[in-house]
């Protein structure tokens, strides 16, 4: 049924990941830890993480608030860098990378949802899915995002900014940004904590049938026991360790 | 390509959504002031030195006492300049049996090459833009009284006879120069060899006058200086009239003064509006780091998004600027000169290189704080990037206003001594208000709900109110800077000329007349001078050394011991004279002499020197006593040698005085002509109407630049408290929502802002004092006097102007509903 649009991603796809690598482990981490310098003394978040996720996988990453899960995932984006341990991306290791490198990574491997959608504000709902592709310099860009937004469900939404959409549109929108590079890996953080269960059910579904379609290894933080069970596998955080995987 | 087109979709939008307006606005005050203030500056500097140039006849005078060499002249030819001739000597005129002393001067065809003659030929004054023909002379009116003439008879210069052609009324560069005064003949250069008057050996003074390219001029001024021998001298515009010279060059550092201040406080205002971008931009940023933007791309997106902004706003102020001055160049009509200078393309370029440079010395620190933004930030919203370091921020701005201080001033050591004043009280002054909220925090369980919550409003981010209250300073301070100094400059201008200013000196009073003219002034009540006795003499040595070894040529000194000075005694030491070292007559005995300063310098002359004059054939020696400081603009006696009472006993004197005779009173003139025949009344007026011309276009002018610098000052104001406002908006909202009243935030914002702008008031008095202070010391050259009713307008003003600002800008967080503003953000 959206085999068109497809074709369409598959190429930008093809060209940006190069192919990935047969290696079992897309994402993984050695005694990662991450402890921070506080008015009270030294706060560990997350201590002593090793985790092997292989490429396809689908993870949800689940604990209380405040466990360490959004830390978890900004180390594992390279969005940020742990006090000690190693992490690796697609067989790179992202701790030997300086900034920029990181962020080259981030624009080749990675797609990104978050809770609070996250949306350019001054920007219409094409362009916000553009601009990945622009920052990596696709000439076809407009094509591709108007392609991935029809694919959501918001072909005749294009030409809104974010505040003119609803909170369920917005995510969708952010949906469509993160796959429109067609990603490696897709990292969410409660993708659905800002909406209402049935339009969180509805993104929930969407954020599977394209990870399907794509075959991106998805790594997702919830509280929604149900979501958990959609994917393949559970990582329970307490306190910043790992109590069940 | 795509992602240039990225960044000017951003801007696009960002201006649609209103995000760009205050820092557009205040991109365009600065280049829109700077280039009006330039060009108006510029074209205003050049018209007053064509005007300065009339009073010489000529934009360079070599004056000589023989003629120059020709390949002088030649080289001038090579360089395109004009040039004409005056030659100017002493000569006893013989008609009807009656006798006079007449200054004749013998000008070229080409004279004069800047200004006009006049010449009455009743009931009307004539324009001439030459001199007499061959065979003609023009001569002042007293020459046709005192030689029983009248026009078209002939009159003998020399050996030559000649018709009187007109009445000379007026004639450009008559010198001031009191005490050589005889009443004028003016001839043709070419009648010049037939008197035979001019022999070796006579006294006679070569001006040898050129025109043109300033340029070409400055570089023919250069080649010339270290050819000329010690009897020749260059005249050009600004060092020649020295009272107009001062007059010009003031107005000049006043202007070049405007000009920095409003650029100072358009940056004060880029600096804040980029702040409030860069913060308001944290999101988006983080966003694009995270969606893989290096570092590096971050800020040549938003770099080339303010070279756009940059080169738009420049462009729109650029034309506003030039309006701006031509508006003011209508308003000042009346005032100018008919010739007004044409605007120069340098300055408009300037104006548009300002506004470039201004925005990367603010803009850029606080840009490149989005560089720092963490990609985190997506998942960790209160994460926020560090501030640019303080260092790179303040060095950037520091060294665009260092570079404009240096440009006017041209002194590199007075730049870095006003710079390094100003940090260095900045700094202080900083750390005095961080202090002092600090202490402040204590009062905070002492004071009611609402005043609380106002001086919470400062505490909370102390470091940000300490930058908005220096920004605020800055802001006032240059907008008081403008202000005390302009008053000053004119009050200092109309002291210098005030309307009753002597309009004529009265020279060779003998003593036994000088008590009856004393009182038949005061009969009349005519506002004198003091009677001053004077004695002719010339300084032979310093000593014992003869001052020819002693001065360098082309100085002052040279100039001074080349003829006979007029020397005086006074008990007290004349008004408009202060001693800079040593003292007034420390005791009474005859033998001494005060120098005046420049003079001494020029010969160098210090206290205890012996200076032995000749008078006559008769020599006596002083002893200097003192060195004094005088200003040679006031039109009243003044004196390079003032020695103590009977020193000059035994030489004989005459007196001098200077008196302010009103226009419709001229007719005492003729009593006072008949009662004291040997007499020599000279008429000053001319000299002085030019002087106070000139003081009142400047005038006018400057008040029209203050008033520019003030508006720039208040809407920058404006715009500043509008950038602060993202985050009481945002808290206002969230007290609302608690149910705090409208009463109550609005009482709160205004105990906020109005600490703010009093804080801000008072620093910026403080810091005024010290600029002013070493403004008027260093580069005016005017008398400081605290201004102590700064002091309480200044800090009043702030708190007013911020404080009325503050609540107009969050008039929406009170009366927007809670949720609309907390949707907004
Ligand atoms: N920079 C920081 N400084 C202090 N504490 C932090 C910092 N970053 C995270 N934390 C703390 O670490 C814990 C884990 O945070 P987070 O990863 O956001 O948890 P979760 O996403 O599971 O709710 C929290 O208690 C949080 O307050
Ligand atoms: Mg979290």
């Amino acid at each position: 049924m959206q085999t068109q649009p497809l074709n369409n991603v598959d190429r930008a796809c093809s060209r940006q990941t190069g192919g990935i690598p047969t290696v079992p482990g897309i994402v993984t981490t050695e005694n990662l830890s991450k402890s921070v310098v506080t008015s009270d003394g030294i706060l560990h978040i997350l201590s002593s993480i090793d985790l092997i996720i292989k490429s396809g996988e689908s993870i949800a990453i689940v604990g209380e608030s405040g466990s360490g899960k959004s830390t978890l995932i900004g180390l594992l984006a390279g969005l940020d860098t742990p006090t000690s341990g190693n992490v690796s991306l697609n067989g790179k290791l992202l701790t030997a990378m300086d900034e920029d490198g990181r962020a080259a990574m981030r624009n080749e491997l990675v797609g990104f949802v978050f809770q609070a959608f996250q949306l350019l504000p001054g920007l219409t709902a094409l362009e916000n899915v553009m601009l990945p592709l622009e920052l990596s310099g696709d000439k076809n860009a407009k094509a591709s995002a108007a392609a991935l937004l029809d694919r959501v469900g918001l072909s005749h939404r294009l030409s809104h900014t974010p505040q003119k959409l609803s909170g369920g549109e917005q995510q969708r929108v952010a949906l469509a940004r993160a796959f429109v590079t067609k990603p490696a890996i897709l990292f969410a953080d409660e993708p659905t904590g800002n909406l209402d269960s049935k339009t969180g059910a509805h993104i929930i579904d969407l954020l599977f049938e394209l990870n399907l379609e794509n075959k991106t290894t998805l790594i997702l933080v919830t509280h929604d026991q149900a979501l958990a069970a959609r994917c393949q596998r559970t990582i329970r955080l307490d306190s910043g360790r790992i109590v069940e995987s | 390509m795509t992602r240039f087109n990225l960044a000017l979709r951003l801007l696009w939008r960002d201006s649609r959504s209103g995000e760009l307006t205050i820092l557009t606005l205040a991109l365009i005050i600065a280049v829109t002031s700077s280039t009006a203030i330039s060009l108006f500056a510029d074209r205003l500097q050049r018209t007053m030195a064509t005007q300065a140039a009339e009073f010489m006849a000529a934009d360079l005078v070599i004056s000589s006492p023989a003629t120059i060499a020709s390949e002088w002249l030649s080289k001038a030819t090579q360089l395109n300049l004009a040039q004409a001739q005056a030659v100017e000597f002493s000569s006893v005129l013989i008609e009807h049996d009656e006798l006079l002393l007449a200054g004749v001067k013998a000008v070229s065809s080409a004279y004069p090459l800047r200004g006009f003659l006049k010449t009455d030929a009743a009931p009307t004054e004539t324009v001439h833009h030459s001199g007499p023909k061959p065979g003609t002379a023009w001569v002042d009116k007293r020459v046709l009284s005192a030689l029983k003439l009248k026009l078209g008879d002939a009159l003998h210069v020399g050996e030559k006879q000649l018709t009187i052609g007109n009445i000379i009324t007026y004639e450009p560069d008559k010198r001031s120069d009191f005490y050589s005064f005889s009443p004028r003949v003016m001839i043709n250069a070419d009648d010049l060899q037939a008197t035979e008057v001019v022999q070796p050996g006579s006294r006679v003074h070569y001006f040898f006058q050129f025109s043109g390219d300033t340029k070409a001029l400055s570089e023919f001024n250069h080649w010339l200086k270290p050819q000329l021998n010690p009897s020749q001298r260059i005249m050009d515009i600004h060092d020649d009239r020295p009272e107009l010279g001062s007059a010009l060059e003031r107005a000049e550092r006043y202007l070049g003064l405007s000009s920095i201040i409003v650029i100072l406080i358009a940056g004060v205002a880029i600096a804040m509006a980029t702040r409030r971008y860069t913060e308001r931009h944290f999101n988006s940023t983080a966003i694009l780091r995270c969606l893989g933007c290096k570092q590096r791309e971050i800020l040549w997106l938003y770099g080339s998004q303010f070279v756009v902004l940059g080169l738009l706003a420049s462009t729109i102020g650029l034309l506003l600027g030039w309006f701006a001055q031509e508006a003011l160049f209508r308003l000042l009509r009346s005032l100018l000169p008919q010739q007004v200078a044409a605007p120069s393309m340098l300055a408009v370029f300037f104006g548009f290189i300002i506004g470039m440079a201004t925005l990367s010395g603010f803009a850029l620190p606080p840009l490149l704080r989005l560089k720092k933004v963490s990609p985190l930030k997506v998942l960790r919203r209160e994460l926020e990037p560090l501030p640019s370091s303080a260092w790179l921020i303040y060095s950037l701005a520091v060294g665009i206003v260092g570079v404009l201080i240096w440009r006017y001033t041209g002194d590199l050591k007075m730049t870095a001594t006003i710079l390094g004043a100003g940090l260095a009280s900045l700094l202080v002054l900083g750390l005095l208000v961080n202090v002092s909220l600090r202490l402040s925090r204590r009062l905070l369980p002492h004071l009611g709900l609402t005043w609380r919550f106002g001086l919470q409003g400062l505490l909370k981010n102390s470091r940000g109110s300490v930058s908005q209250i220096l920004a605020f300073s800055i802001t006032l301070v240059a907008m008081v800077l403008s202000f005390i100094v302009r008053t000053d400059l004119i009050n200092d201008w109309h002291k210098q000329l005030p309307a009753n200013a002597p309009n004529y000196f009265a020279l060779n009073i003998f003593p036994d007349q000088q008590q009856n003219f004393q009182q038949d002034l005061q009969q009349q009540q005519i506002d004198g001078s003091r009677f001053y006795p004077v004695v002719r003499g010339r300084l032979v040595t310093i000593n014992n050394t003869p001052v020819q070894q002693i001065v360098s040529k082309d100085s002052q000194g040279e100039n001074a011991t080349h003829r006979e000075l007029s020397l005086t005694w006074s008990k007290e030491l004349p008004v408009d004279n202060k001693i800079t070292a040593g003292s007034w007559w420390p005791d009474a005995q005859a033998g001494q002499v005060s120098v005046e300063q420049k003079l001494a310098k020029s010969l160098k002359v210090k206290l205890g020197d012996s200076l032995t004059f000749t008078v006559g054939s008769q020599q006596f020696t002083a002893t200097v006593a003192s060195i004094r400081e005088l200003r040679w603009d006031t039109m009243r006696p003044n004196f390079y040698m003032i020695f103590s009472p009977g020193t000059l006993d035994a030489f004989p004197s005459t007196f001098i005085t200077s008196f302010y005779l009103p226009e419709n009173r001229k007719d005492f003139l003729n009593a006072l002509v008949k009662q004291y025949p040997s007499t020599t009344l000279l008429e000053v007026d001319l000299i002085l109407r030019q002087l106070q011309t000139i003081l009142s276009q400047l005038t006018e002018a400057i008040n029209y630049l203050l008033y520019f610098a003030l508006m720039a000052g208040f809407t920058v104001l404006f715009a500043a408290v509008h950038t602060t406002l993202d985050s009481r908006i945002h808290e206002g909202a969230l007290m609302r929502t608690l149910g705090a009243n409208r009463a109550f935030l609005r009482n709160t914002h205004i105990i906020e802002f109005t600490l703010l702008g009093l804080i801000a008031g008072l620093l910026a008095v403080v810091i005024s004092e010290a600029v002013i202070y070493a403004l008027y010391t260093y580069v005016m050259h005017m008398e400081y006097k605290a201004n102590f009713y700064l002091w309480f307008y200044v800090p009043l003003t702030g708190a007013l102007f911020v404080g009325l600002a503050g609540c107009w800008g969050v008039r929406n967080v009170v009366n927007k509903s809670p949720l609309e503003v907390l949707r907004e953000l």
